[in-house]
């Protein structure tokens, strides 16, 4: 939690704004991240962020708990799946400007009821 | 034929070459000499893949002494087709088939890959991969890697020699191999791609461009390095059949609208750069489809590995008829062919069935996944599966009768499939019912090596000197169509194979 604090005090001290307004945004990405931009762009606004950039404030470990399933579905774990472990980055999956299907779904039919486009 | 003027064409290439990485961007990077190189690092090994082939050359190659091997991976994840793979695995003269009692040899193992290849494998790398197929099955076991505690006769197999791992997948090897990697301290690079070859004087590999900060498909700025490697470059990148363009050109039926088994990353740009140096390409236009594949999931998905497995105790019926209209374990070609001929009068695909008895299916893990997530079906009677497939009910009811006599004599008259292991499992209430239709799966076809994994120019006829390729990017191996279980060993032996002839030369 403490990083996730530093990142709000991050987001608050900086006067950022952005040019183009009509960017789409997690509402919860909203509050914590407000317009900083480089909050998550680490590599210069027009990059994609880095595969760390999302670690500053989520912990995988904490994700893979959180989206743990059954035993004999252990390893449909996104956060920790039979593939690629705990190593697939995030954005494989998750695109906060754009929907994106989970990378699951090249190959299976999972569901994955909390799983923002 | 002049030699002369073939050369001279070849040195015109490489002017071109030249030419335009002076006027165009690095992103147009074509192999180049070394006059002028920036050299940016400098490496002792240089690997390029994060498959199997890959992950066995790297740990061989630490094994035989080296200190400083990288593998560079293009896609943000480590394992191409590997980690998404079956992890079947055919060995002869294994523990388990002492265990099991079943006799196997070398030679076997070949004829029936030979037989398989239709005259045009390559009967030399056969026999030295399934030489060492123990060895590599063994490299897996000491990372860590388990396997189900039975055997499995794939399609073209005489006899059961397939481990399968507990995960039913390659990651079952991928990950243990990947983390032994990074334990014996091999350097692994994600999104960093290779764009082509530094030749030195004489024509050698002497280094590679690498491009970072990759990501697949997207348009996003990077770098691009010059690496100089010391010993030389394995060429590990896999297959091409997610290249549309590309294996169109071979077989124009393979357009996007036929599925595809493999990773986004099987696109044959490395494979195109060792061509572009000389490599011979061969028979790139046999371009494997997987007849397990089901038209209900994405990709490999489920069902694949549970027809696998049950194909030698199932019945696959033509939906028009209600009959049978293949040898069930047939190889992969001529299954794939004879599925793609069940149409309904109109001529559209009417996929085919796949039959088991749940008593058997229900042995391995995959058949509980089918049925959950709804790729399918369980029934307990005939009349139940023939109305939700619109099977015609009294041939079908006939045909089932006529297949369990053949499981009773061990004989199949209709098409003389290999009963040995239907021994016993008759076709019986309740039912599990899959749907079946090829997909694109795997290329036979790339550069040609020999058995120390070296890649021939096909100007000079002699090995080109530091580069070394392995897996599924090399061609010519399989012949006309790969039997199931066979690329793993292949991958992990030619890998080792690339490794301790780069630690020799
Ligand atoms: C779904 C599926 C199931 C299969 N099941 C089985 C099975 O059970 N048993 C069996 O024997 N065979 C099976 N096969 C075949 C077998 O898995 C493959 O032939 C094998 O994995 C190929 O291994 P490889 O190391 O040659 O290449 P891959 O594992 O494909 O690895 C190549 C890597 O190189 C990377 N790469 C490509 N180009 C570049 C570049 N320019 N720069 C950097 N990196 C690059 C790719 O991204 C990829 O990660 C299966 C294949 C598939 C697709």
């Amino acid at each position: 939690m403490s990083k996730l604090k530093a990142v709000l005090a991050l987001a608050l001290g900086c006067l950022l704004t952005l040019s183009a307004q009509a960017i789409e945004q997690r509402d919860y990405h909203k509050e914590v991240i407000g317009k900083d931009c480089k909050a998550c762009h680490d590599n210069g606004i027009k990059q994609f962020p880095s595969d760390q950039a999302c670690l500053q404030c989520h912990d995988v470990d904490d994700l893979a708990e959180q989206s743990a399933r059954s035993e004999e579905d252990k390893w449909q774990n996104p956060h920790n799946n039979l593939h690629y472990g705990k190593e697939l980055p995030c954005v494989e999956c998750h695109g906060e400007h754009v929907a994106k299907k989970p990378i699951c779904s090249n190959c299976h039919t999972f569901k994955y009821d909390k799983h923002q486009e | 034929m002049s030699t002369n003027n073939l050369l001279g064409r070849r040195n015109f290439i490489k002017g071109i070459g030249a030419a335009s990485i002076a006027i165009a961007a690095p992103a147009m990077a074509i192999s180049e000499k070394t006059d002028g190189v920036e050299w940016d690092k400098e490496v002792e090994i240089l690997i390029v893949g994060s498959g199997f082939a890959g992950l066995a050359a790297a740990i061989e190659a630490t094994r035989q002494g080296a200190k400083d091997v990288h593998i560079f991976e293009k896609m943000s994840y480590y394992g191409g087709n590997s980690a998404i793979n079956g992890g079947l695995f055919a060995a002869p003269q294994t523990p388990m088939q002492k265990k099991e009692g079943i006799k196997d040899s070398v030679d076997t193992m070949v004829q029936d890959q030979v037989n398989a290849g239709r005259g045009i494998a390559d009967v030399a790398l056969l026999d030295h991969i399934a030489k060492h197929a123990m060895e590599a099955l063994q490299m897996t076991l000491d990372v860590g890697a388990e396997y189900h505690p039975y055997l499995q006769q794939l399609g073209g197999h005489s006899v059961a020699r397939t481990y399968q791992t507990t995960v039913s997948c390659g990651a079952g090897i991928t990950q243990p191999l990947l983390e032994e990697c990074r334990k014996i301290g091999v350097h692994t690079h994600n999104r960093t791609k290779f764009e082509g070859f530094i030749l030195g004087q004489n024509d050698e590999v002497i280094g590679v461009k690498m491009h970072d900060n990759y990501y697949f498909g997207e348009d996003q700025p990077g770098k691009t390095s010059n690496i100089r490697v010391k010993r030389g470059v394995i060429m590990a990148t896999g297959g091409f059949a997610q290249n549309i363009d590309l294996r169109m050109s071979q077989d124009p039926t393979l357009t996007a609208e036929v599925g595809c088994t493999n990773a986004p990353g099987a696109t044959g740009e490395g494979m195109y750069q060792m061509f572009r140096l000389g490599a011979v390409p061969v028979h790139l236009a046999h371009i494997q489809s997987g007849p397990w594949a089901s038209p209900d999931e994405g990709g490999f998905g489920y069902v694949s590995n549970y027809s696998i497995y049950n194909f030698p105790h199932s019945i696959a019926i033509n939906r028009l008829t209600g009959q049978r209209f293949m040898n069930e374990i047939a190889d992969r070609k001529t299954r794939a062919d004879a599925e793609l001929n069940c149409r309904d009068a109109k001529g559209d695909a009417l996929p085919p069935i796949l039959i088991t008895s749940y008593k058997d299916s229900k042995k391995h893990p995959n058949t509980k996944k089918v049925i959950k997530y709804n790729v399918g079906w369980k029934f307990d009677s005939i009349e139940d599966l023939a109305k939700h497939f619109e099977v015609p009910l009294t041939p079908l009811k006939q045909q089932i009768g006529e297949y369990n006599e053949y499981v009773k004599t061990q004989n199949d008259p209709q098409f003389g499939k290999n009963m040995t292991e239907a021994k016993g499992k008759f076709i019986e209430a309740p039912f599990t019912v899959v749907r079946l239709w090829p997909k694109v799966h795997y290329c036979q076809g790339g550069v040609q090596i020999n058995t120390k994994a070296e890649v021939k120019d096909s100007l000079t006829g002699k090995s080109i000197k530091g580069l070394y390729a392995a897996g599924e990017v090399t061609g010519g191996i399989h012949g006309v169509s790969r039997l199931g279980s066979c690329s793993i060993p292949e991958c992990m032996v030619m890998g080792m194979t690339a490794a301790r002839s780069i630690m020799k030369a």
